[in-house]
């Protein structure tokens, strides 16, 4: 009769239901999308036979999350995200070092140096229309940063918050290395007066643009491109000045309980197979294999002026230009 | 005399002698309060002040030091009161709509239903249908040939919490407002009181603890929530939980974020005493025992009436737009580009999400009763017994609750991933973050129900020789037995739709459909996110249908009982 016992025979219950042994063969993040990481990971297990175990998060969440779980890693290896991203997780000290089988496939610069990062595909930023709203106010789609200026945008762009979103940091880190810092600040003051909203996620603002709330902004080509391929009436376009590009990575974390698995995918992420796979099922990154054609003109981008940006002058700089842009641009 | 309805002084030996499961009941309390609620608040607290071995406020003094951190606090607590009240007050309106206007049993169902739209789905996905209706350019702007107003910041945010949260004080005033014996209220009237004076001399009064639960739940609901903020806040209109929550996983800054929260715990604190100093003073005991069979509702004036249900029926419509909106965009191939009829998305949701369905479901199930159970004994023991540090027990109960469910979440992360206490990644830290975070509804509507039910009930079954455990089970579990149903409801209900504490605990072995959802609207699949919302609205329709009829049934019951003295 006492409802202690009831409490108690519960709590072990919840504890034996909950502590059964998992063994698993491979256990991931994905940063990249679910829709595209499912497609990759289907592949892999196709080929090798491991199996895998994997959930989506934004960058900052899966590094949130390694860090946290540091002295007890949950997974073995990260899909996906901005290099810059590994770059903070590296001072946290929870990569491990490896050096894919083919990685001198990719060209030195999509790879971290001492081998802790290995990128898979290259992103350029693109500017982002809806149509109607170009055919309305009769312009062409913005073809430099400061057509972004002009009135008819005004209340009308929405792009991402700075502080959250590895797509905002890389819209920086261009305008930095093109126009030098200071003007680079100027100039988002002034677009700032044409910011309906900045959204915390960096594919956020495409969708408004795409239903007609919002008029443009600025995304990853693989955020925009998605929309553009759901039959949404929107223009994609590259400002003459150039853009920035950013590097989707993948790694092995430190304590990697299927350290062997996580090899075997490295290695199969350098692999000639996988670029041509992101070819073929339309995953829109441009692989960072250079033996591999992009069969899909709009990531064709040998005439976009793609400004080089080092991943450590990122990473070195992301917090200053973040508490810059807070304190001076939309304050 | 703090709590005149407490048990007359006893001292705490003879309160232990004549209650032998009172001990036992209190250490487990403690024990699973100091593991859930203390020692990861500790391990947090390790986070934020001890740098390089050394006590400091570093992290403290940065954040105090911004001005965009501090406009955040200000606005958070503009947004929590506006929200509350907003929301009480409407709550209020549909808890006196179904308990004292006459209509059919049907209309009752109907906006008791509609009203939990907005609770069982994540914030998040209303705010997609309110943005599109009410933002730029929106749906209902141009219908309405209103101009744009300043959508993202406080005014989208306040409206998509109140519309969210509302349904909590609806739920807890109508539990209260039915407890409230009608004779009072026919007293009154047959006194010769005019309807009006009757509902603010009477009933108004005795509502007084309902109404100032609600406005602590709402309150600290508000105060916690970071999914609206950072869907329709924006970059003006900062709030504490989202900068918390950017400052941890946009700028990689645990200690920042954990420092944040730390401001967050100031309100949230002022609002619980202010609430217990108010509350505990008065005297609500309507169910004596002493009281003749109890006589139906009567009318309370038609204008009033009137104008109660003409605001029920326009939220109503309201809401019901808004979700049909959602059902829309989850059958359509492609929202306002291609209206074919699909069930594409729906057979995404069963293969894709197959997974987070099932782990969904069992992880509710398990948290349900297990924090139903934790519910009753703790808002027992210190609503009746007057023991040592019964205060601090509710207290410590409570604060998962009030602080918000990203540092929650990572707090349970940095305590639980290593020995002694190992279980990230299990299905036990989920359980056990909902339980522990989402008992407060039940604590406080066990609470709520004891200051109305006589403690001499109870002291009439002990003087006729019951033991303490007896009593308590046949006595004073049936009477509390609507509140504890209305708080498993709650419970289950955000074990099976809250986000902001799981988003940290969910692993590759146990996923959830908000977490989905949340994925789904990040990655721009509208559609799925849509269909997502539409097959979780309908698991927790259905589950909580089952636990609304024994709501119903129980009330019948008591009140039948209290028929045939």
């Amino acid at each position: 009769m006492s409802k202690m016992r009831i409490l108690i025979a519960s709590v072990v219950l919840v504890g034996l239901l909950a502590s059964g042994a998992f063994a698993s063969d491979l256990n991931a993040y994905t940063i990249m999308p679910e829709k595209y990481a499912s497609q990759v990971f289907e592949a892999f297990t196709a080929e090798t036979g491991v199996k895998v175990n994997f959930m989506r998060f934004s960058s900052g969440e899966a590094l949130a999350r390694v860090v946290a779980e540091k002295n007890n890693p949950q997974v073995d290896m990260i899909l996906g995200g901005p290099a810059d991203t590994y770059e903070a997780g590296i001072k946290e000290g929870v990569f491990e070092q490896y050096k894919p089988a083919e990685a001198d496939m990719i060209p030195e610069r999509f790879r971290s140096p001492e081998n802790y990062w290995t990128g898979v595909g290259i992103i350029p930023l693109v500017f982002l229309t809806n149509g109607k709203f170009l055919k309305e106010k009769g312009l062409e789609a913005p073809a430099s940063w400061n057509a972004l200026l002009d009135p008819a945008y005004k209340n009308g762009l929405q792009m991402a918050d700075a502080r959250t979103s590895g797509t905002a940091t890389e819209r920086i880190y261009a305008l930095v290395k093109i126009m030098g810092e200071d003007e680079a600040f100027a100039y988002q003051k002034k677009l700032h007066g044409n910011i309906q909203m900045y959204t915390k996620s960096g594919a956020g603002g495409a969708m408004p643009i795409a239903t007609g709330q919002a008029a443009s902004g600025i995304f990853y080509i693989v955020d925009a491109l998605e929309i553009q391929q759901q039959g949404h009436d929107v223009v994609l376009s590259y400002p003459v000045e150039g853009v920035s590009f950013g590097i989707e990575a993948t790694g092995i974390l430190k304590g990697a309980k299927n350290l062997e698995n996580a090899k075997k995918f490295m290695d199969w992420a350098s692999s000639k197979t996988f670029a041509q796979l992101l070819v073929d099922r339309k995953i829109n990154y441009i692989p960072t294999r250079t033996d591999v054609e992009t069969t899909n003109p709009a990531l064709d981008v040998s005439k976009v002026k793609l400004v080089e940006v080092d991943v450590a002058w990122k990473g070195a700089n992301r917090k200053a230009f973040v508490d810059r842009w807070i304190n001076e641009v939309i304050k | 005399m703090t709590q005149p309805t407490a048990p007359h002084a006893t001292s705490k030996v003879s309160l232990l002698k004549r209650d032998p499961a009172l001990l036992p009941a209190l250490i487990a309390i403690w024990i699973s309060l100091a593991v859930f609620v203390l020692y990861p608040l500790f391990r947090l607290f390790l986070t934020t002040f001890v740098v390089e071995g050394q006590i400091s406020f570093t992290n403290l003094a940065v954040v105090l030091e911004s001005w965009y951190d501090r406009q955040a606090f200000v606005n958070s607590i503009w947004l929590a009161t506006a929200v509350s009240v907003a929301g009480t007050f409407l709550g209020y309106v549909y808890a006196f709509a179904v308990t004292r206007i006459p209509m059919p049993l049907w209309l009752k169902w109907f906006l008791g239903a509609v009203t939990t739209l907005p609770l069982i789905s994540p914030p998040f996905t209303s705010s997609i249908a309110l943005t599109l209706s009410l933002g730029p350019n929106g749906i209902l702007l141009k219908l309405l040939g209103i101009g744009n107003f300043n959508f993202y910041g406080f005014w989208g945010t306040w409206m998509s919490e109140t519309l969210t949260y509302f349904p909590v004080s609806f739920l807890t005033l109508a539990a209260v407002l039915t407890a409230i014996d009608p004779n009072l209220e026919d007293a009154g009237l047959s006194l010769g009181a005019s309807p009006g004076r009757v509902f603010r001399t009477v009933t108004l009064p005795l509502s007084v603890p309902g109404i100032a639960n609600s406005f602590l739940l709402l309150f600290a609901s508000s105060l916690a929530d970071f999914a609206t903020p950072l869907v329709l806040g924006g970059h003006s209109f900062p709030v504490l939980p989202t900068q918390a929550y950017l400052q941890i996983t946009g700028m990689y800054d645990l200690r920042g974020g954990a420092a944040l929260s730390f401001l967050l715990l100031l309100p949230a604190m002022a609002v619980y005493f202010l609430q217990r100093f108010w509350v505990g003073r008065k005297n609500y005991v309507t169910i004596s025992g002493k009281t003749g069979s109890r006589s139906g509702f009567k009318s309370k004036g038609k204008f009033a009436e009137g104008l109660v249900l003409a605001v029920c029926f326009s939220v109503t419509a309201f809401i019901l737009y808004l979700y049909s909106l959602i059902l829309l965009g989850a059958i359509v191939k492609v929202w306002g580009v291609d209206n074919t009829l699909t069930m594409e998305n729906f057979r995404y949701v069963f293969t894709h999400g197959k997974k987070a369905i099932i782990d969904t479901l069992t992880i509710a199930a398990v948290a349900t009763p297990l924090g139903g159970l934790m519910a009753v004994v703790i808002g027992y023991i210190a609503q009746r017994k007057r023991f040592f540090g019964n205060r601090a027990m509710e207290f410590f109960s409570m604060l998962n609750y009030a602080l918000p469910g990203t540092v929650v979440g990572i707090a349970y992360v940095i305590a639980f991933n290593e020995r002694p206490i190992l279980l990230t990644g299990t299905m036990t830290i989920l359980v056990a973050a909902y339980m522990f975070r989402y008992h407060a509804a039940g604590i406080r509507a066990v609470i709520a129900s004891l200051h109305q039910i006589d403690p001499s009930i109870e002291e009439a079954s002990s003087s006729l020789g019951a033991g303490a455990v007896r009593t308590f089970f046949r006595v004073t579990v049936p009477l509390m037995i609507p509140a504890v149903l209305m708080g498993m409801r709650y419970l289950f209900i955000h074990s099976m739709t809250a986000i902001s504490a799981t988003i940290f605990l969910v692993s590759v072995r146990w996923s959830l459909l908000t977490t989905r959802i949340l994925e789904c609207m990040t990655e721009l699949q509208f559609a799925q996110a849509c269909a997502f919302s539409v097959v979780l609205i309908l698991l927790v329709f259905a589950a909580t249908a089952v636990l609304m009829g024994l709501t119903r049934f129980a009330t019948r019951r008591i009140s039948g009982e209290g028929g045939r003295n």
